[in-house]
């Protein structure tokens, strides 16, 4: 698709001498896109509404809960405190993410490496910190 | 995949120039140190931190005056992704100064409210470092990195009331809007790298000047960048979010927007059309007059209709945006044009901070005692706070652009970039940008008619008590716009250094 797409920019494109309609071609490129991206999204859910079988039911409309018949509203409060310990882990997550690829390639780096390591990890750390100060991360 | 291997065991760091970089690490250093402030001191001790904050800043400012003073051409660091020169240099000054002016604008605000203190000025200078980082991004990734962290912050702050509907709303509102900005401005990004095979401006610009200027996919890319920048600088019609942003957020955070953020996404602007998309202004100059064109009137129509004078100024920052636009449409049209546009962009933008930010610290000190930002509780504000209504006037005269406030001169560069392009369209955009300044001249003066001969609405003529951080903040600003207005020759300067232009 990909590909289709750019063969039909190309050609709205192609040949850019005179003024004002070099000009319009340009924007036609912009306009041809748009179009395409109606056009595909719209072929999409067409073809899927033509080629599917509708047989409405009515379990078909209950909310889908893993397989088991849903229990309960579907607005539930869940706990604010598991919210702020994501996003804690999150903070370790990206710093493990930079740290991997930092470690084996540590001793081509140097000391460099080293220095720029210790500051991330520095300022990851005073995130830390003051999320302890603040008391996230006492468990109430 | 040997080859690579071998490319990385030869690693050497990239070489840093401290000198170039202390303005971002004294700046980094302050917010660190505002962070730990805030965790160490108890809450009667808070007031420190806006101290440490502002000293902060202004010790940013210091290595920014001696490379100045260097003469030195342009240092290029990471293979010309981030270059400190003369354009940089003036701007990182700009937001510093931006910068300072809201500390002391927020000082007694966020102190007398019930805020956060330490994480409000925490934010404050990540935004900040943000738009530093910013004038000197020569690079998409660097820009983009430089924008999300001025953002992400400024999306925080603008929800700073966190128990007021209206702040909740401008925060998300702006929040929203200002991820699909970044969406649309990585799509755009990601085409143009994956044509080009390059982030650096300069490197973009070569191949767009040269072999691949036709390519579709390069007039899709600048246009999903253009777009994206749109709505970070509130253009029509990509504005939406703005006039309920600039009501919901606290005052200083709404003076921060309104110009801070502003003038960072017209650097970046600068930035990527002078430097990345010169040679293609048959696709932004029709972009950008059409968005001058609309900008400017509809904010100024809009503005007409206002009740309220934080929306006012709100949607007046919306029309200002236009006339800053209108450099961006006729830079392409020839050499002096691209000259004068450039020095046009950035003088506006330096006026337009000084007199924004002195039309909020008024708006701010009459709150104070009025509680209410109402057009009509500025009734008869002349006979209990002549000082504070003559500084309004000032400052509304100059955004109207009458001399001798400072605006006028800010314009007249604009008229004289549309003048040197000199094409038909050029001169079209240069009569709407004349009318709309007739049509603003209405509602600044509307206010102005308020303060000065509407009685005082509920009788209550005592004075308004501006304390000491206010006031400097409304000096600063009040000198800043009648110098520039008086002398003008005084900044001119500051816009001729080309260092993009070539």
């Amino acid at each position: 698709m990909p590909l289709a797409l750019s063969a039909v920019l190309a050609a709205s494109a192609a040949g850019t001498s005179s003024d004002s309609s070099a000009f319009l071609r340009q924007y036609l490129t912009v306009a041809i896109f748009a179009a395409a991206a109606v056009v595909m999204v719209g072929a999409m859910l067409g073809l899927g509404r033509l080629l599917r079988p509708s047989r409405p039911q009515e379990q078909k409309s209950i909310a889908y809960e893993s397989g088991v018949d849903p229990v309960g509203q579907g607005w539930s409060q869940s706990q604010v405190r598991y919210y702020v310990f994501a996003l804690l882990f999150v903070m370790f997550d990206v710093e493990a993410v930079f740290i991997f690829p930092w470690a084996t390639r540590l001793e081509a780096m140097g000391t460099y490496g080293l220095v720029e390591m210790a500051i991330f990890i520095g300022i990851l750390v005073l995130g830390l910190v003051y999320a302890w100060r603040k008391g996230v991360l006492r468990w109430v | 995949m040997h080859a690579l291997l071998a490319v990385a065991s030869s690693f050497t760091g990239p070489r840093l120039d401290y000198h170039a970089l202390a303005p971002e690490i004294i700046l980094t250093a302050t917010l660190v140190l505002v962070l730990l402030a805030d965790l160490v001191l108890e809450e009667r001790n808070q007031w420190l931190i806006s101290n440490l904050a502002g000293i902060g800043v202004l010790a940013s400012v210091i290595p920014i005056i001696t490379l100045a003073v260097q003469n030195h051409a342009a240092r290029s660091m990471a293979g010309g992704a981030y270059v400190v020169d003369d354009f940089s240099l003036v701007l990182k000054a700009l937001f510093l100064g931006i910068g300072y002016v809201v500390l002391l604008m927020s000082t007694n605000y966020v102190e007398e409210g019930d805020y956060y203190q330490g994480e409000y000025y925490f934010l404050l200078l990540a935004s900040l470092l943000g738009m530093v980082v910013m004038a000197s991004a020569r690079d998409l990734i660097t820009i983009f990195v430089a924008l999300e962290t001025l953002s992400i912050p400024a999306y925080m702050l603008a929800g700073w009331r966190k128990r007021d509907l209206k702040s909740n709303e401008a925060a998300i509102k702006y929040y929203l809007l200002g991820v699909l900005a970044s969406a649309v401005m990585l799509y755009g990004m990601s085409l143009v790298f994956g044509y080009t095979g390059s982030t650096v401006l300069t490197e973009i610009g070569k191949q767009v000047n040269g072999s691949i200027t036709h390519k579709p996919v390069i007039t899709l890319g600048i246009f999903f960048i253009v777009i994206g920048f749109a709505f970070k600088v509130s253009a029509v019609p990509f504005h939406f979010w703005a006039p309920d942003t600039y009501e919901g957020s606290p005052t200083p955070v709404t003076a921060f927007l309104s110009v801070a953020s502003k003038t960072a996404g017209f650097v970046a602007l600068l930035e990527l059309i002078y430097v990345g998309f010169l040679g293609r202004n048959d696709v932004w100059g029709p972009m950008f007059w059409v968005l001058a064109a609309l900008t400017m009137t509809v904010g100024n129509l809009i503005a007409l209709r206002q009740t309220n004078v934080v929306r006012l100024l709100a949607y007046s920052s919306i029309a200002q945006a236009g006339y800053v636009l209108v450099p961006f449409a006729v830079a392409g049209d020839n050499i002096a044009a691209r000259r004068s546009s450039f020095t046009a962009a950035v003088v506006y933008l330096m006026i337009y901070a000084a007199m924004n930010l002195g039309a909020f610290s008024v708006v701010i000190a009459v709150a104070r005692k009025t509680r209410s930002g109402d057009i009509s509780s500025y009734g008869g504000l002349f006979e209990y706070a002549p000082g504070l209504t003559v500084a309004m006037t000032v400052f509304l005269f100059a955004l109207a652009g009458i001399p001798p406030a400072g605006g006028w001169f800010a314009k007249l560069m604009v008229f004289r970039a549309v003048l040197d392009s000199g094409t038909t369209w050029a001169v079209v955009l240069g009569v709407i940008a004349g009318v709309n300044s007739v049509i603003a001249l209405y509602y600044y003066a509307a206010v102005a008619r308020e303060m000065w001969m509407s009685p005082v609405p509920d009788g209550d003529v005592t004075p308004v008590r501006v304390p000491a951080p206010l006031l400097a903040s409304l000096g600063l600003t009040g000198l800043v716009v009648m110098a520039i207005g008086v002398y003008p020759q005084l900044f001119a300067h500051f816009g001729d250094l080309g260092t993009l232009v070539r």
